[in-house]
Formats: C-alpha cells, sequence, structure tokens
C-alpha cells in the first residue's frame, strides 16, 4: 500500500479536534505516505450579510486543523511522509442540503482519489440544524465509504446549554413572553393572576427556553427582527387578499380553469425560524402551497400560473429576507433570475 | 356617526367573510385532487375565518375579551398553513400523485446552471 | 336598535356558516383518501371556531370565545397528530 488518502470534512464544533485526533490515529502504520485532505464546506449561503466572514472562519479552521495534524502525526512514531491538503469547498456551487454535501464530497474524493472519509459526528457546517443522520444517509447512496469518529462528548452538553449571557437571553425573552401571555388571557390587575403567572411563566421557562429559541438570541438584532416582523404582516395580509381574490374568481368561474403544477424553489433563507416563515408564508397565500420543505429546498404546489409566476418573483422570500436581514439582504435577484426555479413532474415528489 | 361606521365595517367584514368561507366550500367540492382542495380548505378558509373573527373583535369593541378575538385571529392565521402543510405533506409521503397539467409548456424550467455571478 | 339588529345579524352569519359547513361535511364523508377527510374535519373545525365567536358576539355570551380558543388548539393538534400518524402508521407521535 503506497499511500492513504483521507477526507476529513471540518466544521467548527467541540469536536472537531478529536476527530483530527482520531483520523491521524486510524490510519494504518504500513502506508508510505498519508494524504490527509481537509476541507471546509460552506452552506449556500454566502451572498448574506453574516456569510462574508464564513470563508475567513474557514480559513482560520483549515489552518488550526493543519497544525493539529502535523502535530498528532509527530507524536505517533511514524516513519511515513505525511501530505496535508486544505480546501474550501462550495464557494462556487450552492450547497442546500444534505444530498449536495454528500455528493460534492463524493465528486472531490473521485478528483482525489480518495480511500475514506472521516466523520465528526457532531457535524454542522454553517448555522443549519444537526445533520449527521441525513448526511449518512445520502454518503451511503452515493456510495462514499465513510467512518464516524469514536469522540467523546461530555462537551456536547455544555454547547447545547450555551455560555451564561445566552442562556440568560434566551431565559430572560421566554419567561416575559410566556408572562405576557399569561397576563393577557388573565387579569393584569388581579394579584393572584400576577402571582400564578410568574410561576407558571417561570415553569416555562426552565422548561421550553432551549427547546423554543434553537439559536442564539441578539440583544439588538432581535428586537428589531421583531419590528420589522411587523412591518411585514401588512404587506402579507395585502398579498393574501390579492392572492384570495384570484384564486375566488378562478374556482367560482364555472369552467374552472386551474393548472396544477408542482415546483421546486430553492429559496436563499436560513433554516429555522425564516425557512418556517417563508414556507408558512407562501402557504398563506391561496394558489401556492408548500408540500415540503426539505432544508433550503421548498416544493411547492401552484394551482393557477399567476400564482406561480408570483412566487418565482420571490417577493415573499424577499420580504421574509428584509425581517431577517434587514433592507440590504433583501436586495437579491428573483429565484427565476438565478435559476432557482422549477417546475417538476407530480410523481417527483 | 362612529356607531354608523363600525356597524358597516362589521357587515362588510361578515360579508367577505362569508363569501371567502363559500369559496372554500366550493372549492373543496369541486377541485380534483388533495393537492388543490387544500389550496381552498386552508387558506381562502383562513382569510373568511379571519375576517369573521375580526368582525367579532370589532363588535365587542375595547373590552378584554376583544383580545381573545385578536389571539384567536393570530392564532387561525398561525395554525391553519401548518396544518394544511402537514396534510399535503403526509399526502405526498404516503404517496398521492398529484394531477399535473402535463400540457404546460409556456414557462420552461430555466437552464439549470445556477447563476453564481453574484455570491 | 343597532345592537340588536347587530345581533340578529351575527346569529344569522352563525347560522350560514353552518349551512357552509356541513357543504365541507360532504368531502370528509365522501374522502377519497384519508387525508381529503384530514382536510375537510380541519377545515370544518377552523368553522367551528369562528361560529362559536359569531355566537358570543350575537348572544353576548363573551366566555364563548374561551372554548373557541381551546377548540382552535385541540383543532391544530388533531390535524398535525392524525398526519402525522398517517405518515408513520402508528410510529411514535
Amino acid at each position: 500500500m503506497a499511500a492513504e488518502r483521507v477526507l476529513i470534512p471540518l466544521s467548527d464544533t467541540v469536536t472537531v479536534r478529536q476527530t483530527v485526533g482520531y483520523a491521524v490515529q486510524s490510519c494504518p502504520g504500513e502506508a508510505e505516505t498519508l494524504e490527509f485532505h481537509l476541507v471546509v464546506a460552506l452552506p449556500h449561503d454566502m451572498e448574506m450579510p453574516e456569510g462574508q466572514s464564513l470563508t475567513a472562519d474557514a480559513e482560520k479552521l483549515l489552518s488550526k486543523a493543519e497544525s493539529w495534524v502535523r502535530e498528532d502525526a509527530s507524536a505517533g512514531s511514524t516513519t511515513t511522509t505525511i501530505d496535508i491538503e486544505t480546501a474550501v469547498l462550495g464557494e462556487d456551487e450552492y450547497l442546500f442540503g444534505p444530498r449536495d454535501y454528500a455528493r460534492t464530497f463524493d465528486s472531490y474524493a473521485a478528483k482525489h482519489d480518495i480511500d475514506r472519509l472521516v466523520l465528526d459526528p457532531e457535524y454542522q457546517p454553517g448555522t443549519t440544524a444537526q445533520m449527521l443522520q441525513p448526511l449518512e444517509r445520502e454518503l451511503e447512496s452515493v456510495g462514499l465509504a465513510y467512518d464516524e469518529a469514536p469522540v467523546e462528548r461530555p462537551a456536547r452538553h455544555e454547547r447545547l446549554v450555551g455560555d451564561g449571557t445566552e442562556r440568560f437571553d434566551k431565559m430572560f425573552a421566554m419567561f416575559w413572553i410566556s408572562y405576557g401571555f399569561y397576563l393577557v388571557l388573565g387579569d393584569p390587575t388581579y394579584w393572584f393572576d400576577l402571582v400564578t403567572g410568574a410561576a407558571v411563566a417561570g415553569i416555562v421557562t426552565v422548561s421550553l427556553a432551549h427547546v423554543t429559541f434553537t439559536f442564539p438570541l441578539d440583544r439588538i438584532g432581535s428586537p428589531i427582527r421583531t419590528l420589522r416582523f411587523g412591518l411585514y404582516v401588512p404587506y402579507l395580509l395585502f398579498e393574501i387578499v390579492k392572492a384570495n381574490l384570484a384564486i375566488s374568481l378562478v374556482i367560482l368561474r364555472p369552467s374552472m380553469p386551474i393548472r396544477p403544477t408542482m415546483t421546486r424553489v430553492n429559496a436563499r433563507v436560513r433554516s429555522g425560524l425564516p425557512l418556517l416563515a417563508l414556507a408558512n408564508s407562501i402557504t398563506l397565500t391561496p394558489g401556492t402551497l408548500t408540500v415540503r420543505a426539505d432544508d433550503q429546498r421548498l416544493i411547492i404546489h401552484t394551482l393557477i400560473p399567476t400564482a406561480r409566476e408570483d412566487l418565482f418573483e420571490g417577493s415573499l422570500e424577499r420580504a421574509v429576507r428584509f425581517v431577517f436581514h434587514g433592507r440590504k439582504g433583501a436586495r437579491i435577484p428573483t429565484p427565476e433570475e438565478r435559476g432557482d426555479t422549477e417546475i417538476i413532474g407530480g410523481d417527483e415528489l | 356617526m362612529i356607531e354608523q361606521l363600525r356597524f358597516w365595517g362589521i357587515v362588510v367584514l361578515l360579508v367577505f367573510g362569508l363569501f371567502f368561507t363559500f369559496v372554500s366550500a366550493v372549492g373543496v367540492i369541486r377541485l380534483p385532487d388533495i393537492y388543490a382542495r387544500a389550496h381552498t380548505a386552508s387558506q381562502t378558509d383562513t382569510l373568511g375565518a379571519g375576517l369573521a373573527l375580526a368582525a367579532v373583535a370589532l363588535a365587542l369593541g375595547w373590552d378584554s375579551m376583544t383580545i381573545y378575538a385578536v389571539l384567536l385571529l393570530f392564532f387561525v392565521f398561525i395554525t391553519n398553513p401548518t396544518a394544511a402543510h402537514a396534510i399535503a405533506r403526509s399526502a405526498a409521503e404516503s404517496g398521492i400523485v398529484p394531477l399535473t397539467d402535463e400540457t404546460e409548456v409556456d414557462v420552461e424550467p430555466d437552464p439549470s446552471t445556477p447563476d453564481e455571478g453574484e455570491s | 336598535m343597532t345592537a340588536d339588529l347587530l345581533n340578529d345579524i351575527f346569529l344569522v352569519t352563525a347560522a350560514l356558516f353552518v349551512v357552509l359547513a356541513i357543504m365541507m361535511f360532504y368531502r370528509a364523508v365522501a374522502g377519497p383518501t384519508t387525508q381529503d377527510r384530514l382536510l375537510a374535519v380541519n377545515v370544518l373545525g377552523t368553522n367551528t371556531v369562528v361560529i362559536l365567536a359569531l355566537l358570543a358576539a350575537g348572544l353576548g355570551e363573551p366566555w364563548f370565545l374561551d372554548i373557541a380558543l381551546i377548540y382552535a388548539l385541540l383543532n391544530f393538534l388533531m390535524a398535525i397528530a392524525i398526519s402525522k400518524f398517517t405518515v408513520e402508521r402508528g410510529g411514535v407521535l
């Protein structure tokens, strides 16, 4: 065996250090050269305001990982040569979900003749949710051999809880939201409601704060987003009424000229709350119905052509981006111009 | 004068609420498949319900109960599309193939190369 | 005078909503798929909420709105639970 080539996708997790260590350790000693390919796959939202720093972070992570590999390799008494290659993937293509990542890794592996992929069990590119299981499934389906690094993860707990201020922010927000809701339903001037409300809000906060906010709150950003969401609601209502009138005309006409189509739109919004807002807004506007939301890939059923055109123009998407990223984030080309839209057959669900 | 305005406001809201609910009922009965029905059943109906609830809120006036009506309105607007999505998704996952207009040719899918220039 | 008239209008609207709900009932009975029935029942639930709210205004019984709120919550849970159940066929909800 002349060379052993290992691909290690990196992301900024607590277990990334251990993963690199395992990758180095697990290589059979008889190989003459060991080639480590360290890659960082960037999520698709490069043009977002927060996306610009991603490339810089990736470079930093890569250089750190490179030194880890050297460190571990020199610690082991191997006489083999160590080659390290680093790369940033996903800069010139849009990575949406596990399937795209798996495919990118596979094509990289094919290009560099990689034998094995070592996967960080906490692997989490970008800000999207945990994606190990879907990624493993996709890797199996593209036929790339992978190996999950057996890391100890006491640190996992720590990460879920977050640091002190983050936890306080979440609890603070959760407490006042639930207390406010309780008092709205009850009587804010009656002492009994005030006391029981505080108790109930306390219980809700302790048990549910981490479920409600899956991302760290921004002390300035979050209230601003809430305000911008207030601006978004009238706009959405206007769109809803407009679309409702259009669809009512179509349905009440005796000939009922509907043309149902299935479309796929790749939305440029972050997973989680923004995606939920977008998918729900699309569903609320008659004529378009979100059937699936796998990561950023929305499968949307449209009933009439005008609704589909509106969807492809992406005005709702821009509005949602305005809510979460401000005015600058809203200036993006329409999904149609980006080529992110596609009409698919009904059986392609 | 204000009373008169409120009265007519309530009547208009109720009439539109009834109209959209009627459209939704007609849609549920007439449309050909589950995906198409979900459009009217859940969205046109949401607007109908929303308008009727707004009328109730307006009729109750400045009362602590108005908050209930407004909450209800808000709640219907959030949960209905979510429920519709869940139902459509469940239909898709149990393998119900939607009727699609196969003769549709006027809008071709875009060339599949994504425009990467602006990233 | 207007108050009485308004109450009557609310009651009549509630009655019309009941008629529309009965129209929807056709779909709940006819199906043909589980999801069709589920959708119809969900819409029926929304209509029930509206009818309750209209009765609250028409009869001057504002506490009906409490029931409407609970009903809306249960209706939503029902739709989510059954659509999950139909996919997973008795899997963990």
